[in-house]
């Protein structure tokens, strides 16, 4: 308790001595109905975002969450970024788009002559080298992010605005990575005894052992004295983190890129991420007006909680896709699972269309590849595969399984034995949705003699077996982005061994091929081809029973204007109040 | 405590024939308490509910189900409720004709249901959170699964998790306490220490702790609720064993020479039992909550099944099915009033000092 | 009496290295691992849109470093040591979810789970102890049977059902919306507010929460209040002071009900345990942000630096909670001497 009342105490007398006088004055916003047309963008007001839970902590690097980058996005910037209608790449911090050599393994950016950081220093060459640095630096409690970068070897200085990097192999995802991947760090802030000076990149492929003390000594403070005090060249600015119930941003007046054509401009003053952990809980608040935006609405919210017309008349719903899909993961090693008869089988079994629509309520749609809806890869002409029980038999008959013994189950004779149809299927627990996919699976399984069993397993119980190839069947979804996909690491025979992400142990020779031509391939056209082909393949294997894309729903109050859905989803960045109806007003702001 | 001299007699005479049974001794009390109990309208009130509980649980299968008790199909008869207990003994199976159909649509059929014809894992997505109707008298859940069939399969789960795990508690409370009792010294010492060190563990977290790391299980759930529960029992054990220890019947039994485990098992413990009957009666309560909290916070319990807790779990996240939330709870209290009520009329019947009160 | 107190705190450290070891063993024992939780994006992955695919790659060598890097790759006993020795010297280690140190989150959130309790605490004696005494002085009268008929049904009302039943009926949602369903402050809560409108505020807040974990207290603690006011009133002297001529107002509240607050003050030694545990639902359902929604999460994430730090706070709270009432009892109990009752 003494902690806090310090706090406050201190807070008082800076707010006496430096005039700071943020005062809030809720004015009522008049409704949404008579509104006249919006003109343009001002500033002013604030948005309150729901928030599931708290990061765990706000440094750029180390932190593993997606509440953590969710609030970072507004601190941090990157040489690259994507033109939010078509994914295209567009340079930020960066001038242009990146020279890229003609063996397509260097990699040279110019860097833009007047952004600044935070602080009001100017942001070279030196923070960006910095930034790559802090990456590779072994020590740093980053082994996650660092392994993307793997074929990033070295960097160099060509003056004090141009950067170079050098890849070990050609991949055509490198100008993401380096473009977008890595966050511009202030050198000055992180390192501000200059660490790192004389330490190259090359330095830190070394074994972790044989690195210097100034590497060590940098790692240690990184790791530990920069989890709640994040500072970069970002629109906004962080303010202060009130555990486990809000971080707030502040917009910065003295934005570099204000004004700036390219440049994503801020107008909400304001960003406060509110931490509810209950969704019932977030979307009573969102009504009684203490969250103005909720990204993302349980589907049985949608569907019974937001509806009336008090709701309509103050928020404004949005539907759009996210790129994430969910699976039934058949282990391909598995005795039952080896014949792809079996696996066509329980895809005919699963009614997907019926779980969209009653599980997800109707938001979703079912999907019958590995590749994002939406993306230009993904091979429309693959024809679905029906809800058909029927087939589903008559495949298992031929695969040579019936119920010779009357028991209600189908049985088969392996190796000499008599096995029974029966397995487990595995989920995690904390995801009610693919649970009830599990039950809904199974219940129907039942009815044709198949007697499978689902397993609920902790999260990281779950993860640990699917990683061993401990399961017969697993229900998981995977989180993909909307840019060029790479289904190297899921579908790859060599990922499957070095536990990868090809927990089902897939392994098809012509489909290695293919993966690994396409990585290397550089123009868009004749990877769609090469992916048209893959994807038949895996349609025609069954490997996964892929079930569907789901439909997500955001709730934004109608006060904000320039809400607009992209292919990645909502931009609150671009958001703003007209004067009229701002909430909240911060007394002191000619800015 | 028991300043009671008939039973003190008797019990002295029992000592004396050390080979005399204690039950049929200790039957003469028993009834007594029986005949005192029956005139507390409350507690009898909660001893009907304890029974009419047991006896739902018992005949679930006969309560809710989706087979019928009887069916007539193509001049046949059966009595498929019978026959999946017979087949599930492996002892039969089912006639090529009844294999896994779904008993409600075969045609020209006449079949008697139970009541509630349904399972607790019917899925029905076509009537997802429905409220209570004439069709489901308690509603659905999220996957259309009946809500009254789930609360009388689920009690089968609460009942039994509640018998076991006071069970396993009552095995090694009455243990501990009955050896750090009688023996007295250095190894009352070391026990008491023991009781202290499982007081100051915070239960319900320990509980959290273990269940969200282990696979989900009721056997497992059943084992911890009964390993953290036992701390009361041992120390009404101990402090009647240190009491009873120290009488004369005792006494002179061990001068006889009457083994320790004999004295401790035959002639202090059934004296030693009367508060720690009341404990288990309560304990059964209290796993019965614990459980269902448990079940409520996601863990513990596996995916297919249906508990108390488990529909109350999906009542938080969902709450507008109102259902969902009344019916389940109502029935965890009303079981768990039952169960107090019993124990409470027990414990004034079976604490003398209270005796002269009523 | 000095004597006495060290006694019983050297008696008290086998307990505590007990549980220490218990939760301990129990952590570390139990199949998971905090690395693989880090790989795949921490537990929001578990309940989102699944693993990402993009930060995967073989992440096996990333793990075993960071597990080196904490010191789990050590032999269990060698990990205890050294965990009891940075114990000894007051330091809990650093979260492994966030690095931020054990101690300042727990010290972060202590205050919340105290007033909580408190306040709860207070209500319950507030409520439960005149219950109790007018019980007790009206036995077996209409009221009294009411009284005792409603602390039982109050003590059988799970919390899940009722912490439920709020959520839905009055937390806004379908039905009503008496009190704000979670959080423990207004959003737009300000310092600059005036003193009443936060203490206003904070009591909207905790009201639900402090009665919901009151409730079963009023029931035990009445009842108790009742049976060993009962018991004292039986007693000799207590006839002899009626005897005597005196008011029976006097008599009971000067003598019957200082001696049969004697036992109430146990009570409060079996309280403190609860502190973490027993909110732990509350905190859940109505996400406020103490040490019980702490460990309920530290567990999920397998964070053994916190869920460690929390067992042994706990279990210090409980040992010094004992000994405090053993004192207390001593002190105020003049037949006890030194923890032993006179015969």
């Amino acid at each position: 308790m003494c902690w806090r009342t310090w706090r406050f105490v201190l807070a008082l007398l800076l707010l006496i001595g430096c005039g700071d006088k943020t005062e809030v004055k809720l004015s009522d916003a008049p409704p949404a109905e008579n509104a006249p047309a919006p003109g343009k963008p001002v500033t002013g007001d604030w948005l309150v975002i729901h928030s599931l839970s708290d990061p765990e902590q706000l440094n750029p690097l180390t932190s593993s969450d997606a509440s953590s980058s969710e609030v970072n996005q507004y601190i941090f910037e990157s040489l690259l970024t994507r033109e939010p209608r078509t994914l295209e790449f567009k340079p930020y911090i960066a001038e242009a788009r990146p020279e890229i050599s003609n063996d397509k393994l260097s990699y040279t950016f110019k860097i833009r002559r007047d952004v600044r950081f935070q602080d009001g220093r100017p942001v070279t060459g030196e923070d960006v080298l910095f930034s790559l640095k802090v990456i590779k630096c072994p020590l740093v409690n980053a082994p996650f992010l660092r392994v993307y970068f793997n074929s990033v070897v070295d960097a160099q200085l060509l003056d004090p605005y141009t950067i170079r990097f050098a890849t070990k192999e050609r991949y055509f995802l490198n100008e993401s990575v380096l473009g977008q991947e890595i966050k511009i760090l202030p050198r000055h802030y992180y390192d501000p005894d200059d660490l790192l000076k004389n330490v190259s990149v090359r330095d830190l492929l070394k074994d972790p052992s044989q690195l210097n003390e100034n590497v060590k000594k940098f790692a240690d403070n990184f790791n530990k004295n920069y989890n709640r005090n994040p500072m970069g060249s970002g629109p906004y600015k962080f303010h202060r983190w009130k555990t486990g119930q809000e971080i707030e941003l502040t917009r910065d007046p003295n934005y570099w890129g204000k004004g700036k054509p390219g440049i994503d401009q801020a107008y909400i003053d304001r960003l406060k991420f509110r931490v509810v952990n209950n969704m019932d809980a977030a979307l009573v608040r969102l009504k009684s007006g203490s969250l103005d935006y909720m990204e993302v609405l349980q589907p049985v919210q949608h569907v019974r909680g937001t509806n009336s017309e008090r709701f309509n008349r103050e928020f404004k719903k949005y539907e759009y896709y996210a790129p994430t899909y969910s699976y039934i993961g058949w282990n391909n090693n598995h005795p039952i699972f080896r014949d792809k008869r079996v696996r066509q089988a329980m895809t005919y079994l699963t009614d997907r269309k019926q779980i969209v629509k009653s599980v997800l309520f109707g938001l979703g749609e079912v999907v019958d590849s590995h590749i994002y809806f939406f993306r230009p890869e993904y091979d429309k002409t693959l024809r679905s595969y029906p809800f058909d029980p029927q087939k589903a038999l008559a495949l298992l008959n031929e695969a040579g399984w019936k119920d010779t013994d009357g028991d209600g189950v189908l049985d088969k004779v392996i190796d000499g034995k008599k096995v029974p149809l029966r397995f487990e299927i595995k989920v995690n627990s904390g995801n009610a949705v693919r649970k009830s996919v599990a039950l809904v699976l199974l219940d129907e399984l039942k009815k044709h003699g198949i007697a499978a069993s689902v397993r609920e397993l902790d999260w990281t119980i779950f993860l640990n077996d699917v990683k061993n190839h401990q399961f017969d069947a697993v229900v998981l979804g995977w989180q993909m982005s909307t840019t060029e996909p790479d289904a190297y690491q899921v579908w790859h025979s060599s990922q499957a061994a070095n536990k990868g992400s090809n927990a089902i142990s897939y392994k098809n020779s012509r489909v290695d091929e293919i993966l690994e031509l396409y990585r290397r391939e550089f123009d868009a056209q004749k990877r769609i081809q090469m992916y048209k082909e893959f994807q038949e393949i895996i349609h025609d294997e069954q490997p996964y029973t892929f079930l569907y894309v789901a439909k997500r729903v955001s709730a934004v109050h109608r006060r904000f204007q320039g809400v607009e859905v992209f292919p990645d989803g909502l931009r609150p960045i671009d958001w703003w109040v007209p004067v009229a109806r701002q909430k909240y007003v911060n007394t002191v702001s000619a800015q | 405590m028991s300043t009671n001299p008939s039973s003190a007699a008797s019990f002295n005479s029992a000592a004396l024939e050390s080979s005399s049974d204690a039950a049929a001794t200790t039957g003469g009390l028993w009834s007594d308490v029986w005949r005192r109990f029956k005139r507390n309208p409350i507690a009898l009130a909660g001893f009907c509910v304890v029974f009419f509980l047991a006896l739902m649980a018992l005949f679930a299968d006969f309560i809710a189900n989706d087979k019928p008790y009887y069916l007539e199909y193509r001049h046949k008869t059966y009595f498929p409720i019978f026959r999946s207990y017979i087949v599930g003994a492996k002892l039969g199976h089912w006639p090529a004709e009844l294999l896994n159909v779904d008993f409600k649509k075969l045609e020209g059929a006449k079949a008697i249901f139970p009541p509630i014809p349904y399972r607790p894992s019917n899925i029905n997505l076509l009537e997802p959170l429905e409220p209570p109707s004439a069709k489901h008298w308690f509603g659905t859940d999220k996957l259309g699964r009946d809500i009254m069939a789930g609360m009388i399969h689920g009690s089968r789960i609460s009942l039994s998790i509640g018998f076991i795990a006071v069970g396993i508690a009552v095995m090694i409370g009455v243990i501990l306490g009955a050896i750090a009792g009688y023996f007295g010294s250095w190894v009352d010492l070391v026990i008491s220490r023991l009781f202290e060190v499982m007081l100051s563990i915070p239960t319900f977290f320990l509980l959290i702790t273990i269940a969200a790391l282990l696979p989900p299980s009721i056997y497992l759930t059943m084992l911890i609720i009964g390993a953290t529960s036992w701390v009361g029992i041992g120390r009404f054990t101990r402090n009647e064993f240190l009491r009873i220890r120290n009488l004369d019947y005792v006494t002179s039994a061990i001068a006889l020479g009457v083994s320790d485990r004999k004295v401790m098992f035959k002639h202090i413990l059934p004296n030693a039992l009367a508060p720690v009957i009341v404990s288990v009666v309560l304990g059964i309560a209290g796993a019965i909550l614990v459980e269902s909290a448990l079940s409520f916070l996601g863990i513990g319990v596996p995916a297919e099944l249906v508990t108390w807790g488990s529909i109350l779990h999906e009542a938080s996240t969902t709450t507008f099915a109102w259902w969902l939330a009344v019916f389940p709870g109502f029935a965890i209290f009303i079981t768990v009033l039952a169960y107090y009520l019993v124990g409470e009329g027990l414990r004034e019947v079976l604490d003398p000092r209270l005796r002269g009160l009523r | 009496m000095g004597a006495y107190l060290l006694q019983r705190t050297l008696l008290m450290v086998p307990t505590f290295i007990g549980i220490t070891l218990i939760g301990f063993l129990i952590m570390r024992l139990a199949p998971g691992d905090p690395a693989e939780l880090r790989a795949a994006g921490g537990l929001g992955a578990a309940a989102g849109g699944g693993i990402s695919v993009e930060k995967r790659g073989s992440v096996d060598e990333a793990m075993a470093q960071w597990r080196a890097q904490y010191g789990l790759d050590k032999p269990l006993h060698v990990q205890y040591a050294v965990w009891m020795k940075n114990l000894l010297t007051l330091s809990f280690g650093e979260s492994f979810r966030d690095n931020q140190s054990v101690w300042g989150k727990i010290a972060e959130r202590l205050p919340v789970t105290v007033k909580l309790n408190f306040w709860s605490i207070l209500v319950v004696y507030l409520v439960a102890i005149p219950l109790g005494i007018y019980s007790a002085t009206h036995p077996n009268s209409f009221a009294d049977q009411v009284t005792t008929l409603t602390a039982f049904v109050l003590f059988a009302v799970p919390l899940v059902w009722a912490a439920t039943m709020a959520i839905v009926f009055i937390c806004g949602g379908d039905f009503y919306y008496l009190f704000p369903p979670g959080g423990l402050e207004s959003l737009d809560f300000s310092d600059n507010w005036p003193i009443w409108k936060k203490i206003t505020d904070h009591a909207w807040h905790l009201f639900l929460p402090v009665v919901l974990l009151s409730y079963d207290g009023f029931a035990g603690l009445s009842r108790y209040m009742r049976a060993s006011m009962l018991e004292v009133l039986r007693q000799d002297y207590v006839q002899v002071a009626r005897a005597k001529g005196l008011q029976e107002k006097i008599v009971i509240y000067k003598h019957v009900l200082r001696n049969s607050l004697i036992p109430q003050v146990t009570i409060l030694a079996s309280i403190l345990p609860g502190l973490i545990g027993g909110s732990i639902i509350i905190e859940t359902v109505f996400s406020i942000p103490g040490l019980g929604q702490l460990g309920f999460e530290s567990v999920l994430a397998r964070d053994y630096p916190t869920v460690m730090a929390l067992f042994t706070v706990s279990a210090v709270l409980t040992l010094i909670g004992i000994l405090i009432s053993d004192i207390l009892l001593s002190v105020v109990d003049p037949r006890i001497v030194f923890g032993r009752r006179l015969q």
